[in-house]
């Protein structure tokens, strides 16, 4: 008798290649990290307009929308891949073929896709509710998934 | 996508978020110049998104002006009544979520939302 043929790659069941954050889970990373981005803005717009200031007021929100994209493409593209909101909630984006970081080029092209993503009624958002790897379409462009960390940990 | 397919929703993963909304809902009336977060789509293309109105419905539905919140964006009631019951009831089991419920709740609100600024 032969022994069984040795059974590495697991069967194809059709569906993410591997663990991968939920959908409300990364709602609610996305939400608490737009409110961390918002706290130093509102409070500069704050005393901009209680001091008459239009300049403060202006230079509040251009700190919002600078702020914005720093915040994202520093954290997503780092080493952990993970946004204070998504450390939280015990997830971070990895490469899709590497599974390493994706760097701050493809973060920045990542904060785009989530624009495209959300202009049709959050089509780009809903896509993973559906999508076999359970990416959105910011994660097709940059060609990264969310995973939970319990299951591909920070190295 | 198999019409009952459904995605599961983990009370334990949206209750900071629901802390920090409350919160936000709580100070911002109370900040001079009175800062909303201005909706990128809108400010960029004149369109709104589904999630239009949603602090400021939110804030009014915190402060009991539940007329003023239901015509600025009808899922803020329901959001904070959310928020409260994932803080104060604190439930643990997972609720499964159908899929076309989100999208249809976020289509609906859409349609609200391009009729509340003219666009329909």
């Amino acid at each position: 008798m032969y022994p069984p043929p040795p059974q590495s790659a697991p069967p194809y069941s059709g569906g993410a290649s591997g663990p991968r954050a939920g959908f409300w889970s990364r709602f609610a990373a996305l939400f608490i990290d737009s409110i961390i981005v918002a706290i130093i803005p509102i409070i500069l717009i704050a005393i901009g307009a209680s001091s008459n200031s239009s300049g403060l007021l202006v230079f509040g929100y251009i700190v919002w929308i600078v702020g914005y994209i720093a915040y994202f493409v520093y954290f997503e593209g780092g080493e952990s891949g993970q946004t204070p909101g998504k450390r939280m909630l015990g997830i971070r984006i990895i490469d899709f073929n590497t599974g390493g970081p994706i760097g701050y080029g493809r973060a920045f092209l990542r904060l785009i896709g989530r624009w495209i993503a959300g202009i049709f009624c959050y089509l780009g958002y809903l896509w993973m509710l559906w999508d076999k790897e359970k990416q959105c379409w910011q994660d097709k462009m940059a060609n990264d998934v969310v995973v939970p960390v319990q299951y591909y940990p920070i190295p | 996508m198999r019409l009952s397919a459904s995605t599961t929703f983990d009370p334990s993963d949206t209750r900071g978020a629901a802390m920090a909304m409350l919160g936000l809902a709580a100070v911002l009336p109370l900040l001079p110049g009175h800062a909303g977060l201005p909706c990128p789509l809108r400010t960029l293309t004149g369109v709104p998104c589904p999630m239009c109105g949603m602090t400021t419905s939110v804030e009014a539905t915190a402060h009991g002006h539940l007329g003023s919140a239901l015509l600025a964006n009808p899922a803020g009631p329901f959001a904070v009544l959310v928020a409260l019951f994932l803080l104060v009831r604190r439930p643990r089991r997972v609720i499964r979520v159908p899929i076309v419920l989100v999208v249809g709740t976020l289509l609906a609100l859409w349609l609200f939302e391009l009729h509340r600024f003219s666009l329909i």
